[in-house]
């Protein structure tokens, strides 16, 4: 440990909290926040071209402590295990554990735990979803905010403040907490611009330190500065964060510099390079942070569309010289956009790159409109944040904080309610498969049990609102999303324009072709029988061959067959539709289905007994609209004509992996693009493309050494090949490539 | 209607004619090449693999047209369309002509895989029905071609000079063996073909893979070529430079 007083800045924090705990909540949270910045910021790298890194201490306050949790955060086991490693002295010890005692049942994860009425905590027993078997988990974390950073840009920070005091003018006592509060945050903010303006002087970091006086006092001026100002106030609203449609809000900034002579075009590059380098988990690899950091470029809705585009270009370009896992560029795509944009991104795409995955505007934006009920200027403000969750830009909230796993839900049907794995009841019994006399009895008590637990995930994701609301204002996501400020309302204390939630669900296609074998050997051809099914599944298949042969046999979805595609239709249906149902039945706006992935479905996939596709248990799941791995045999055209069956408007974004060999891109760019075009045009919303020689990735098994540049799309995120555990390589390996 | 043995319905298919296409591979076949990537296609018969998988399916031109109609958009943006391949697909003759001739009068593009050693009648009879012939040349004389195929190259030149005397759109596809059949008098019989026929759609030379050792074992066939090794790319580019110094700089590798 280096630091003099061991822990002082949890001990800060902590004396913040106690001091205000009965406090207004807001300005808790803003005194908690002065404890916390300058505090948590690192030292400015020697190439660093803006400051502001952070590195969150072990007790805090987060939307999405990247350990784990929401709002005020302590990390017990960490604090632990450095107190264990290097004792301390008897009361310094002592000073540690009353600290650890104290969080124990103030942290908000806690509250919201405790806060569970008992028959919630029944459907959702355990948080623990990459250790024990379950059908639904609740996720702790206030994820996906995406900010007004026009507003942030345009305002700066005297203007936000100035526009905090108008309205404080006017306000109730309760507003007027809330503003002071928020007044706080923004001399917390300009203390940090100035802070860091020193440490940058110290360490000769003049232009740095220039623009971080600059921006303390006026609103930015230029793309150095802009960067500057967003990057900062990220920091203090997230580590875990996403940037919105960067080329709309630095566009104008871009071509501002340009124009008045004041940057080059190279220097401007060098400047972008330099913000995708300081992106937390660009080089520590953080384990959640990656699964975030979006960048949005192009699509529909954009003020300055020309602007934009020539930001959108020096974007892509950044991305092609650094070759990181993050930012996760995206493009969103549409008729009419600019061709130069499309074709540098597939450029980027064909060269091995894994960015940008590629959205599809003239699909989404209709499909927004129906799934969220707003207008269409509304739903051109969508933005994939994460995995590819939408959101409104700065109008709408939908964190997912909760998991299913369908193939288990109907693994536990097929048992009376009972974990096939640990023998645990589970979720509602209503009879075993041997029970079902035709296959509707059966998808009748599928949809009861995917119904019981998604009431369940509704629940509890309303309740986190609620209990974040109680605890904290997130002041930095309120000051930077639209009506908190006019509201006098935080975030999720009736701010938000748009209150909606996110329910992950997991191996969706493993449970629509476990239902068609069913329908076809158990119910149809009668070959396989109720008992003998269960008993082959149980064994993972140990002496039943055949059985699984003829399930493996069965239709599967991603070969363009109806039988198999109608099945994943009615399993994307049902569980969108119970889960829709939410918002009548909870406070929430909305409560949507997302098909996304990161590697949940490997993890969840371990705890997952053999399945009635023929999966063996502890086999991965499948991954978001993709066809079970080697079983789409009928060609990359047949895959996507399945993805477009399934009905876009009924969930908040779904994920389509595609990987190719480079050759497709290289010797066949023609029919490569002819193929995108008519896979966009016949409705498919998204794809994550990516390019590999299936030789590499064999050799970067064998010779990881060699092969450190090797980037591949896991589903949700980028990662480096080298860094993947071994079964994650293997089933990358196994995933269709198409040539 | 006319059922065909079909044993494989290749969508996204990238190297048999322009754009996204779908290729039906027919069985049935007219020649015994040594270096045969497709023995499955030989027998016209539904066969029984060594592993018990079974090769060949009966099939209407109607149940593949369904399938094949599955992928239109693609074809349309991309310029593609069905592609008969086999085998030789001529070999199941009423099958190809009927498959063909409905896929034209549904607006499909249509490409025929063929060898070409077949009766004049028939090639006469599918022409106005194909848009792109895929035309195999395999060997230069009617000797070299009956040891390396089982039967000389001398009705095949002619239902060539037949195809290009009548219109037909023609691209010629060169399986190139290294030590077999990739002999500077082949390359140049190549050229010389390249010369005669300007009006020929290209030519592509389609370098030997050794893939199809499996193959053959799985259907009971011995393979002859184990020696034989995938053709290098410097072999590759040396095909390209005989044919250029010939006055054939066309052919492109495929």
């Amino acid at each position: 440990m280096n630091e003099p007083h061991p822990f002082s800045v949890e001990h800060a924090f902590t004396e913040a909290y106690r001091r205000h705990q009965h406090t207004h909540p807001a300005l808790r949270e803003a005194y908690c926040l002065q404890a916390q910045f300058p505090a948590i910021f690192l030292p400015i790298r020697k190439d660093d071209r803006f400051a502001g890194r952070i590195a969150y201490k072990h007790i805090g306050f987060s939307p999405q402590p990247h350990t784990g949790g929401v709002g005020y955060y302590c990390d017990h086991a960490a604090l632990r295990a450095i107190i264990e490693a290097h004792p301390l002295s008897a009361s310094d010890h002592r000073a540690v554990e009353a600290m650890l005692d104290f969080w124990r049942t103030e942290e908000t994860r806690a509250k919201v735990r405790a806060a569970m009425p008992p028959t919630l905590a029944e459907a959702l027993p355990s948080d623990a979803w990459t250790e024990e078997p379950g059908v639904v988990f609740p996720l702790y974390r206030m994820a996906g905010a995406n900010l007004d950073y026009d507003r942030l840009l345009h305002r700066g920070i005297p203007g936000l403040r100035a526009d905090v005091t108008a309205v404080r003018a006017a306000a109730t006592p309760d507003s007027a907490a809330f503003y002071d509060a928020l007044l706080i945050a923004l001399n917390t903010l300009e203390r940090s611009a100035l802070y860091l303006a020193e440490q940058a002087d110290k360490g000769g970091f003049a232009r740095i330190a220039a623009s971080l006086r600059a921006i303390a006092v006026y609103a930015p001026e230029t793309l150095h500065q802009a960067i500057q100002l967003v990057y900062l106030y990220t920091m203090h609203a997230t580590l875990q964060c996403n940037f919105g449609r960067m080329d709309m809000y630095l566009g104008d900034f871009l071509q501002h510099d340009l124009e008045t002579g004041r940057t080059t075009r190279e220097e401007a590059l060098d400047d972008l390079i330099g913000f995708w380098r300081i992106m937390p988990s660009f080089e520590a690899n953080l384990e959640r942070v990656k699964f975030d950091l979006r960048v949005i470029i192009g699509g529909r809705g954009r003020r300055n569309p020309e602007n934009a585009d020539a930001f959108a270009l020096l974007a892509l370009e950044a991305s092609d010289r650094v070759r990181g896992i993050v930012p996760q560029l995206s493009l969103r795509c549409y008729t009419g956009m600019n061709p130069d944009v499309y074709t540098r991104a597939l450029d980027l795409i064909g060269s091995g790159a894994t960015f940008p995955i590629l959205y599809n505007d003239d699909v989404n934006i209709p499909a927004v409109m129906r799934a969220f009920d707003i207008d269409e200027a509304a739903a051109e403000q969508y933005v994939p944040f994460g995995c590819g969750e939408y959101v409104i830009d700065h109008r709408s909230f939908g964190t997912p904080n909760a998991i299913i796993n369908l193939p288990k839900g109907l693994e536990i049907t097929l048992r009376g309610g009972v974990d096939s794995i640990t023998g645990a009841r589970m979720g509602l019994s209503g009879g075993s498969l041997p029970d079902f006399s035709t296959f509707d009895d059966l998808l009748a008590a599928y949809q009861r049990q995917v119904e019981y637990f998604t009431d369940a995930a509704g629940e509890f994701q309303a309740l986190e609102y609620r209990v974040a609301g109680q605890e904290a204002a997130f002041l930095y996501f309120s000051l930077l999303y639209d009506d908190c400020l006019e509201r006098g309302m935080p975030m999720f204390s009736g701010g938000v324009r748009h209150l909606g939630g996110t329910y992950e669900t997991y191996g969706n296609i493993t449970a629509a072709d476990s239902l068609t074998a069913i329908r076809r050997w158990v119910y149809e051809e009668r070959t396989i029988a109720p008992e003998m099914l269960l008993t082959a599944l149980d064994a993972d298949f140990e002496g039943y061959a055949q059985v699984r042969e003829q399930l493996l046999n069965a239709p599967k979805f991603g070969n363009d067959d109806e039988t198999a595609d109608a099945m994943a239709v009615w399993v994307l249906e049902q569980v969108c539709g119970v889960t829709r149902a939410q918002r009548e039945k909870t406070a929430l706006d909305s409560f949507l289905v997302v098909v996304i992935n990161n590697s949940a479905h490997i993890l969840l996939g371990k705890l997952t007994a053999a399945s009635a596709d023929g999966r063996r248990a502890g086999e991965p799941l499948t991954n978001g609209h993709t066809a079970t791995n080697g079983m789409e045999k009928n060609g990359v055209t047949a895959l996507l004509n399945s993805m477009v069956k399934l009905d876009p408007t009924i969930h908040a974004g779904a994920t389509h992996n595609l990987k190719f060999a480079r050759s497709v891109f290289t010797q066949h760019r023609p029919a490569l693009e002819a193929l995108l075009q008519t896979y966009f045009s016949c409705g498919g919303t998204q794809a994550m493309i990516t390019t590999v020689n299936r030789d590499d990735l064999i050799a970067a098994i064998e010779h990881p050494e060699h092969y450190a540049h090797l980037i591949v799309r896991v589903g949700g995120f980028s990662a480096r090949f080298i860094d993947l555990p071994p079964e994650t390589q293997r089933e990358i390996i196994q995933r269709m490539l198409w040539e | 209607m006319t059922t065909g043995i079909i044993f494989n319905i290749q969508r996204f298919s990238l190297h048999d004619g322009p754009g996204i296409r779908t290729t039906v591979f027919a069985k049935g076949c007219t020649l015994r090449c040594i270096w045969c990537h497709n023995p499955e296609a030989i027998s016209p018969h539904l066969e029984t693999g060594a592993h018990g998988q079974v090769f060949g399916q009966p099939m209407t031109a109607a149940e593949v047209l369904l399938i094949v109609e599955k992928d239109r958009r693609y074809y349309d943006t991309s310029g593609g369309g069905l592609t008969l391949s086999g085998g030789e697909p001529l070999f199941q003759f009423a099958f190809a002509r009927e498959l063909l001739s409905r896929a034209k009068a549904s607006g499909l593009h249509t490409a025929l895989d063929t060898a070409g050693n077949v009766p004049r009648g028939w090639v006469a009879e599918i022409l106005p029905f194909v848009d792109l012939f895929l035309y195999d040349i395999k060997a230069h004389t009617p000797d070299v071609h009956r040891r390396l195929t089982g039967a000389p190259n001398t009705r095949i030149l002619n239902n060539l000079d037949y195809l290009v005397e009548h219109g037909a759109a023609v691209r010629l596809r060169c399986p190139l063996i290294p030590g077999i059949n990739d002999s500077v008098d082949h390359l140049r019989f190549i050229a010389a073909l390249s010369r005669r026929f300007p009006q020929l759609d290209g030519i592509d030379l389609m370098p030997f893979h050794d893939l199809a050792a499996g193959k053959w074992r799985a259907v009971g066939r011995t393979w002859q070529l184990d020696e034989i090794k995938s053709a290098a790319p410097d072999q590759q580019a040396a095909w390209l430079n005989v044919l250029r110094a010939e006055g054939c700089d066309r052919a492109r590798i495929g």
